[in-house]
C-alpha cells in the first residue's frame, strides 16, 4: 500500500515536471506538437532571412525555394501574439520582397 | 498723407510677392536637429508628449539595417506603431532599451514602464518630451567634437567617421539579428544627370552596404529590376522618394550635390 502511495507519489511529481517544461511562460498555453511548432517557426525564419546577403549568387530554384518556404511560413507567423506577429510578418516580408525582386533581376538579365 | 499711401502701397506688393511663392520655404535643421523624428501614434492619446527620437546618437552606435531590418521599424514616421506594450515585450525600441543590455559598459535605460510612479515619470520623459525642456544624456557638441565635420546635415561626416574608426556602428543584436555572410558589395556604377554640364552620379553600394542590407533598400525603395529601367527625377527624389527616403531626413542631405555628382569611378 505504501508502495503503491509512493508510485502515485513520483508519477504526480513526473507528470508535474513534465507539464512544467512545456509551458514556456507565453500567454498560449501548450501542448507538445504546438510547441514544436512554436519552436520550429523560429528557425525557419533564421534559415530563410539568413540568406538575404548571398541572394544575387543563389539560384532561381532557390530564390523560388525561399519564397515557397516565407509562404508557408507566413501562416503560423500569424498565429503568433500581437507584437510578435506585427514584426516578424515584416521581417519576413522584406526577405520575401528582396527573394522576388532579384529573382525578378535575374530573369530580366 | 501721399507718403503714407505709397508706404502702404509697397507692403501690400511685398505682401502679395511673398504669398504668391509656391511652396513654402522650410527652415534649415540645426545640426543636432537634422534626422529627428517625432512620433505620435499613441502618446498625445495615452496623455503623454509625443516622442522625440534624433538618428544622430543611435546611427553613431548601430547601422540603419540593425534597426530598420532586424528590429523592424519603418523607414517613415509613424508607419511602425509602436505601442508601449511592444517596447515592454522587448520589441522595437525595447529591443534594447530593456535596463539589461548593455552599451560600453552602461546599461541602457529601460524603455516605457506598467507602472506610473514619479520615478517612471521621469524616465518617460527621456523620449516623451516634445516641448518639454529635458537635459539630454548627451550633448551633441560634446559627442561629436572629434568627429570629422561636413558642411549639411549633421555637420559630421558618417561616412569618413566609420571609415576612420571614430565610430563602429553594430550591426548584430543577439536574440534579434540573424547570423549571415558578410556581403558581398557589387561596384559603384554611373547614373547619367539630365542636366548638362553636371557631373554624372556615381552610385556606391559599398558605401551603403556599410550601415544597410540589400533588403532595406530592395525593392520598396529602389524596385527597378533591370538597370536604367527607372528614370530617377530630382523632382521625386526631393519629395523623398528613392535616395530622398535617407538623403533628406537622416543620410547626408541631398543639398550636397558634389557628394553624389562626382566623376571618379571607383574600381
Amino acid at each position: 500500500m505504501e508502495r503503491q502511495k509512493l508510485f502515485l507519489f513520483f508519477l504526480t511529481l513526473a507528470v508535474f515536471i513534465s507539464l512544467e517544461t512545456l509551458w514556456t511562460g507565453t500567454d498560449m498555453p501548450l501542448q507538445g506538437g504546438v510547441v514544436l511548432a512554436q519552436e520550429g517557426w523560429l528557425k525557419e525564419f533564421e534559415d530563410i532571412c539568413a540568406k538575404t546577403q548571398d541572394a544575387m549568387v543563389l539560384s532561381t530554384d532557390e530564390l523560388k525555394g525561399l519564397i515557397a518556404r516565407c509562404d508557408t511560413l507566413k501562416p503560423l507567423i500569424e498565429k503568433l501574439p500581437e507584437t510578435q506577429k506585427k514584426v516578424y510578418l515584416k521581417r519576413l516580408q522584406g526577405c520575401r520582397d528582396l527573394y522576388v525582386f532579384v529573382l525578378e533581376s535575374k530573369r530580366n538579365q | 498723407m501721399k507718403k503714407t499711401v505709397g508706404i502702404l502701397f509697397l507692403v501690400i506688393i511685398f505682401a502679395a510677392t511673398a504669398s504668391a511663392q509656391t511652396g513654402v520655404k522650410k527652415k534649415r535643421p540645426l545640426p543636432n536637429e537634422y534626422g529627428r523624428v517625432v512620433i505620435n501614434n499613441y502618446s498625445e492619446k495615452a496623455g503623454l508628449a509625443p516622442v522625440v527620437f534624433d538618428h544622430w546618437l543611435h546611427r553613431a552606435k548601430y547601422t540603419c539595417r540593425l534597426c530598420h531590418v532586424d528590429i523592424g521599424f519603418g523607414m517613415k514616421t509613424g508607419t511602425t506603431g509602436i505601442k508601449a506594450a511592444d517596447n515592454i515585450s522587448g520589441y522595437y525600441c525595447g529591443a534594447c532599451h530593456n535596463g539589461r543590455t548593455t552599451m560600453n559598459g552602461k546599461k541602457v535605460f529601460e524603455s516605457c514602464s506598467r507602472t506610473n510612479g514619479a520615478d517612471e515619470k521621469t524616465r518617460c520623459l527621456r523620449c516623451h518630451s516634445q516641448g518639454k525642456y529635458v537635459r539630454p544624456e548627451y550633448d551633441f557638441a560634446t559627442f561629436t567634437q572629434n568627429l570629422p565635420k561636413e558642411r549639411f546635415g549633421n555637420g559630421i561626416d558618417w561616412e569618413k567617421a566609420e571609415q576612420n574608426n571614430f565610430i563602429k556602428p553594430v550591426d548584430f543584436l543577439e536574440g534579434v539579428s540573424i547570423k549571415r555572410q558578410p556581403l558581398t558589395a557589387q561596384k559603384d556604377f554611373a547614373l547619367g544627370a539630365k542636366l548638362e554640364g553636371m557631373p554624372d552620379i556615381i552610385f556606391s553600394h559599398k558605401k551603403h552596404t556599410v550601415w544597410n542590407g540589400c533588403e532595406l533598400c530592395h525593392p520598396d525603395i529602389f524596385g527597378g529590376v533591370k538597370r536604367g529601367q527607372i528614370k530617377y527625377t530630382m523632382t521625386e527624389i526631393f519629395e523623398g522618394r528613392y535616395c530622398g527616403a535617407c538623403h533628406i531626413t537622416v543620410a547626408f542631405p541631398m543639398i550636397d550635390c558634389q557628394r553624389c555628382h562626382s566623376k571618379a569611378v571607383q574600381q
